[in-house]
């Protein structure tokens, strides 16, 4: 085996290729497990993992050493307690299990539509945020001050406890490090962002066909809030903003296309316009919606649940970067031989002419969910038999940042009496960075 | 004397002006309970169409929501004049979503056509301990327990709350049904579940042939 430093750099490789429209030396390989998976492999308890995420190091390192993959397979996670508890959250609940988890929550009621029309960020920080986190109560501004500043201080901890963590297993393995966390982002598109935890799955239901208006505007208005939340502070040529993608499966078409469509696809436009890519997570079965996947700028990173790779490598495979689709129940139910051969089918269908990662369709949240053994056996079958005859050729469709350049934003300015024009000023712009940085923190609570 | 047939296109077009005037205007005519329960029947019917539209892929999850919702509030409409009947009772379902998962969407739009088709739900909510359904199943004595959950260790509850079924000797006495997106017929079986769905009006369906 070669020494880590080679390694990485072999790893790099692998998915600047893919990024670039390079066919690569051999399928670049992402396993990812959770915080709840590591803390169980490690034999830990699992709440108490995740109040102290530091726990999990060394059952993080023996994982490295148990499966093959090409990035650091410890993703930690997106949910930690010490924030949402501090905040009183009813979105985010640690269950019985030591799962956190999202209940059904409405955050936002009908007579809200108009003032979040009229003042969307007035109307998420002043009504929605202290629905959803009870100790953001106006009405008791001391502990709503003392609890944000307490759940703050839990965030950047945990998150840098995690980061840290990766960092050291990703150079001691020589895993592909990806970019620096400040080089990527993670928004919503706007409808999913209103479903999710302002108006939730029912009420949104029912508001499709009751107030579709109030929804498109409601769109528009969120648009330049969602689109800075995604938006990387220092980008690179290799940055991507990550957006799970909810609602669709679960629409009708003639609504996605007048209501979810829109807004979304003028986002990823316009990332694409500043040289970034997304990442979208295709939640469910989005068999019905490959068409318009198809419109999104080239090299768009797919991450799918259901449905047939056939169809999809053939409708977008010589456009977009695929990865996802393995069964995480086959690794489960099925015997280590059939595992291979679904992988060795997987590798037939998805990995010609390039573009294609190989991946889970989900992660798996718990001990259980897999036997690792096969997971094991799988990922070194695609590491020994994904190999490209003709690395280095071009893949398919290359991406033009110029193609994009046409999209210019027609969107308003965020505008609200909580934020600081601090950068207009010399002396005060330092100001900006943490009111960029609070803007950030609060808008993720809503995601 | 209101078209039927009008009332049950309205609900299977999920035109909810249309259902609430033809409503609104029925109970304003003072109808007998046995007019009433025509009525409901219509309803149902349309239900029964939203269903099967569902299952043709013309409408979504999404649909099946705004649905159960109109029939919310239609039976608030007609309960004045349907009366003390409970004709249009076909059995009952003690139903939750299973311990450690707190999603309940999947079983709020079950219970929604479950109670559209004639059941009497007893919905014990999210993160449900085994022990809580034996409690509840002893009390009422339902034809029919449902399980929901999404995420995979639901499954690893499932499993317990029939072991906690059987050992309570009441296994014998209903039928199983379990739901959500990790479970499948395989499983069911091997838990000892008659049946898996991972479709809402399926898993009615499945419910309306047990106890017909």
């Amino acid at each position: 085996m070669s020494d880590p430093k080679s390694l990485q750099q072999e790893r790099i490789s692998l998915f600047q290729n893919v990024q670039d429209s390079i066919i690569p030396r051999r399928v670049p390989i992402h396993v990812r497990f959770s915080i709840g998976y590591v803390a169980q492999f490690g034999e830990l308890d699992m709440a108490e993992a995740q109040w102290n995420p530091q726990l999990v190091e060394e059952a993080a390192d023996k994982l490295c050493r148990t499966i093959y993959s090409d990035t650091c397979p410890y993703d930690g996670s997106l949910r930690y307690p010490s924030f949402y508890r501090s905040l009183e959250s009813q979105s985010f609940v640690m269950s019985s299990s030591g799962f956190i988890q999202h209940p059904e929550v409405v955050g936002m009621f009908p007579e809200d539509y108009d003032y979040l029309i009229e003042n969307p960020f007035d109307c998420l920080v002043e009504r929605v945020l202290p629905r959803q986190y009870k100790a953001l109560d106006p009405s008791d501004p001391v502990k709503m001050a003392l609890r944000l500043a307490i759940s703050l201080l839990g965030y950047e901890n945990d998150f840098q406890t995690t980061g840290n963590i990766i960092r050291k297993l990703t150079e001691k393995y020589g895993y592909g490090p990806g970019v620096p966390p400040t080089a990527n982002g993670f928004t919503e598109a706007p409808f999913d962002f209103i479903a999710d935890q302002l108006r939730g799955f029912k009420e949104i239901s029912l508001d499709i066909r009751r107030c579709p208006e109030k929804l498109i505007e409601v769109c528009e208005a969120l648009y330049p809030i969602l689109f800075k939340k995604g938006l990387p502070v220092s980008p690179t040529p290799y940055s991507t903003v990550f957006i799970p993608l909810h609602m669709p499966t679960f629409m009708r078409e003639k609504d996605f296309a007048r209501l979810w469509w829109p807004t979304f696809k003028r986002m990823v436009d316009e990332y694409a316009s500043l040289g970034i890519h997304c990442r979208l997570f295709c939640e469910d079965d989005w068999t019905r919606y490959l068409d318009y996947l198809y419109e999104l700028p080239t090299n768009t990173i797919l991450m799918f649940e259901y449905g047939d790779p056939k169809l999809i490598k053939e409708k977008l495979g010589k456009k977009h970067i695929i990865t996802g689709l393995y069964p995480v129940t086959m690794l489960k139910s099925s015997s280590k031989e059939q595992c291979l051969q679904k992988a060795q089918e997987m590798l037939d269908i998805l990995a010609p002419g390039g573009k294609f990662i190989f991946a889970l369709d989900k992660p798996a949240l718990s001990i259980n969910d897999i036997n690792l053994e096969t997971y094991c056996a799988v990922t070194e079958f695609v590491r020994d038999n994904g190999v490209y005859q003709n690395a280095g050729e071009i893949s398919g469709l290359e991406f033009k940042q110029e193609d994009y350049q046409t999209a210019p934003t027609t969107s308003r300015k965020i505008e609200s009496k909580y934020l600081n024009a601090w950068a207009e000023s010399p002396e005060l712009a330092k100001l900006q960075v943490f009111e960029d940085k609070l803007f950030q923190y609060l808008i993720f609570l809503l995601l | 004397m209101i078209d039927l047939e009008a009332l049950t296109a309205a609900v299977g077009d999920l035109n909810e002006d249309e259902l609430l005037r033809m409503l609104n205007e029925f109970v304003a005519t003072n109808p007998s309970p046995e007019e009433a329960q025509a009525v409901v029947t219509a309803c149902q019917r349309g239900m029964a169409i939203v269903g099967d539209l569902f299952e043709n892929g013309e409408y979504f999850v999404g649909d099946l929501i705004f649905a159960g919702e109109l029939l919310t509030q239609s039976i608030d409409i007609l309960k004045p004049v349907i009366g003390s009947s409970n004709s249009t009772t076909i059995g009952k379902i003690v139903l939750g979503t299973v311990e450690g998962d707190l999603h309940d969407i999947g079983k709020n739009i079950f219970r929604s056509m479950a109670e559209a088709a004639g059941f009497i739900v007893y919905d014990l909510g999210i993160d449900v301990k085994p022990q809580a359904f034996v409690e509840k199943v002893q009390e009422v004595q339902p034809d029919i327990v449902g399980m929901s959950g999404v995420l995979t260790l639901a499954l690893e509850s499932m499993k317990n709350t029939v072991e906690a079924l059987k050992k309570a000797e009441l296994k014998k006495d209903v039928k199983i049904i379990i739901g959500g997106n990790p479970v499948t017929s395989d499983f069911a079986q091997m838990i000892g579940a008659d049946a898996a769905t991972n479709n809402a009006a399926e898993g009615v369906k499945i419910c309306q042939n047990w106890v017909n």
